[in-house]
């Protein structure tokens, strides 16, 4: 069984369809890359598919469970357990040290434990950043904190949007090694890019335009 | 962690909690000053009114009956019925004494004077001092029951001077003038019984038909008519609650209340009841209240409570749109972070109590101080007002703590509603 499925979804807003029947399936472990040009519905499949959103039509399948038929706050639950988030502004409340920010994924979810969140920022490698505040770190840091934050729970899925949208290529490539990393633990990825680069390197590519899936395929040179 | 999220919220919005405390704290201070003036005007008002006479009249039963049939103004003189000058002191031993601030006997009798003429002579107390029953000891008297007597020449009767004469009087400005009496003249009286030489101490402006009398200490007229032992009226000054629906039931007939309504009736300081167990102290006593006086104080006081009432309210409602828009600006500026909260797995309750956390101590922080700054308006109230001050009342502060919690509450609800609707995806991913 895949570990997620999505069985002709669609996301209606008025007359606007965002996503047009999207059947898709990603296996455990998985290092899935969505392009496609804006308005392509990558945004929207990625909250229906971090449980922030409901899908108008079609099943959502994680874990065997539709979540398209979850309340919200079974959804929120969800959320919290199963899926990491990286966003492209990186999300980092300003007042609290980057330390704490990675705790505050754990104190919603369970109980904060600040020599985890410590061993998390050290494998991101900011261990000696980790009393700053974001305000005080620069992107390619705050992102890593981002993503620091997004595995302390230890999702079943990590999903990104356009996670190095804001970085420049150092960063970029010290973003992508980490998710190399976390491919070679199983970590299944997905990332919403607009960067073929990125794309490039993930293990499978799907583009979508104007809500349909226009392609989907696997990169040949991945792992080499 | 939640204490580190409040305290980063905190630092980070301090400006803004800092107008969120003012708010609450210019509220709470309003309150506190109106809760706290409004619980003393009472005594305050009813204080100022007091200096403008009694508000009961003690008579003897026959002669309120004569005074009812026939409509008499006055006392019982007349009519040869009398109350006994030595339950006197009882108006103080009854449930409402404390309420009791003043009172005086009388007994008045015809004289006629040197030059033929004939005045009204009235015996009373002045300052006189009573040791009761009940091991409490007072001045009362027609000293500070007739506070407005303009002394035109000379000084109050003092029943306290060891060296006194006990001859003495005090004489109304418009007999004084007709047959040309001043301080210190010795004029010559004659009652029924007795007649006696009384040396005058004062002429007083009473602006009423009291300046055509003599007033003179009680016992010294008592001779004069062969009354010794006897008063013809008794005049109470007390501090009373104002009337209403169950008060004026009870003074038409106390028989027709329930035994609760009784009991709470008997317990208030209506002046129906304070009438009421003054008649059981005194024997074959009818005690009424002066109704333009009871009516006039209460009015008084209702509107002054009224306006009180009204400026609280407006006070918190003020407070309550304030920290409305406050609070819903603070969630609006943080709803990157409350989506990022939702987007991590915060329950909608765990994010409420975050904010309602930092509201209420905000809050707290306002209240307290307002509690003290709303004392001070309450004192600066009292001086201005009533030249005295404003009795610090410990039941206010729950009552003061209790409004702003639920102003603070309320005025929250539409920045939580907010909040729970606030959509993550809308807000990471700016859609």
């Amino acid at each position: 069984m895949s570990l997620l499925e999505l069985k002709g979804i669609s996301k209606i807003y008025g007359d606007l369809k965002a996503l047009d029947n999207i059947n898709l399936s990603v296996e455990n472990g998985e290092w899935v890359a969505i392009m496609g040009p804006s308005g392509s519905g990558k945004s929207t499949m990625m909250n229906i598919i971090g449980c922030m959103d409901k899908p108008s039509k079609g099943e959502v399948l994680l874990d065997g469970v539709d979540i398209a038929k979850e309340s919200a706050k079974n959804l929120t639950a969800i959320r919290r357990d199963k899926i990491g988030l990286i966003f492209q502004q990186f999300h980092l409340v300003n007042y609290l040290t980057a330390v704490e920010n990675v705790m505050v994924a754990q104190y919603y979810h369970s109980i904060p434990d600040e020599k985890e969140a410590m061993e998390a920022l050290a494998r991101v490698g900011l261990a000696e950043r980790a009393r700053h505040l974001p305000s005080q770190l620069s992107g390619g840091e705050q992102q890593r904190v981002c993503i620091a934050r997004a595995l302390i729970n230890h999702p079943e899925i990590v999903l990104a949007d356009e996670p190095t949208g804001n970085l420049d290529e150092a960063n970029e490539n010290i973003v992508l090694d980490l998710f190399h990393q976390l491919h070679e633990e199983h970590t299944t990825l997905i990332v919403v890019t607009h960067d073929p680069e990125v794309a490039e390197v993930a293990q499978r590519t799907i583009t979508l335009e104007h809500g349909r899936i226009k392609s989907d395929k696997i990169n040949e040179n991945f792992g080499k | 962690m939640f204490l580190r999220m409040i305290r980063g919220a905190f630092a980070r919005q301090w400006k803004k909690m800092l107008i969120i405390a003012l708010t609450i704290m210019l509220g709470t201070s309003l309150a506190t000053a109106m809760i706290n003036v409004m619980l003393d005007v009472g005594d305050k008002v009813n204080q100022e009114l007091k200096t403008y006479g009694a508000n009961i009249t003690v008579l003897p039963k026959s002669a309120s009956v004569m005074s009812d049939l026939y409509e008499m103004e006055g006392d019982a003189g007349d009519t040869g019925a009398y109350l006994l000058e030595s339950e006197i002191g009882n108006v103080k031993t009854i449930f409402w004494a404390f309420n009791i601030v003043d009172f005086a006997p009388f007994i008045d009798t015809q004289i006629s004077l040197q030059s033929g003429s004939e005045a009204k002579l009235v015996g009373t107390w002045f300052n006189h001092h009573l040791d009761l029953p009940t091991g409490e000891s007072l001045d009362a008297g027609v000293n500070s029951l007739r506070s407005w007597w303009d002394l035109d020449e000379g000084e109050w009767i003092n029943e306290q001077d060891a060296d006194k004469d006990e001859n003495v009087a005090m004489v109304g400005t418009v007999l004084a003038k007709r047959e040309g009496i001043s301080v210190g003249d010795v004029i010559h009286v004659e009652g029924p019984a007795d007649g006696a030489d009384l040396t005058v101490t004062g002429i007083f402006d009473a602006g009423g038909d009291e300046d055509e009398q003599i007033f003179a200490p009680l016992d010294l007229v008592q001779k004069v008519s062969d009354t010794d032992g006897y008063i013809s009226s008794i005049e109470v000054s007390a501090l009373t609650t104002p009337d209403n629906e169950l008060a004026e039931k009870a003074a038409k007939d106390p028989g027709s209340l329930t035994i609760a309504q009784y009991e709470l009736w008997y317990c208030t300081a209506y002046v129906s009841s304070i009438c009421y167990q003054i008649q059981e102290a005194i024997t074959d006593s009818v005690a009424a209240p002066v109704r333009q006086v009871a009516e006039s104080e209460g009015a008084i006081m209702d509107k002054t409570e009224l306006l009180m009432i009204l400026i609280t309210i407006l006070s918190l409602i003020g407070s309550a749109l304030g920290i409305t828009n406050l609070v819903t600006a603070s969630v609006m500026e943080r709803s990157n972070e409350i989506g990022l909260f939702k987007a991590v797995g915060a329950k909608d309750s765990s994010i409420s109590g975050l904010v309602l956390t930092e509201i209420l101590v905000t809050g707290v922080v306002g209240a307290v101080v307002g509690y003290f700054l709303g004392f001070g308006f309450a004192q600066i109230i009292g001086h201005t007002v009533f030249n005295s001050s404003i009795e610090m009342k410990p039941f206010v502060i729950p009552i003061v703590a209790v409004l702003m919690l639920f102003v603070t509450l309320i005025g929250s609800i539409p920045a939580i509603r907010m909040l729970l609707r606030l959509d993550p995806a809308e807000v990471l991913h700016g859609r």
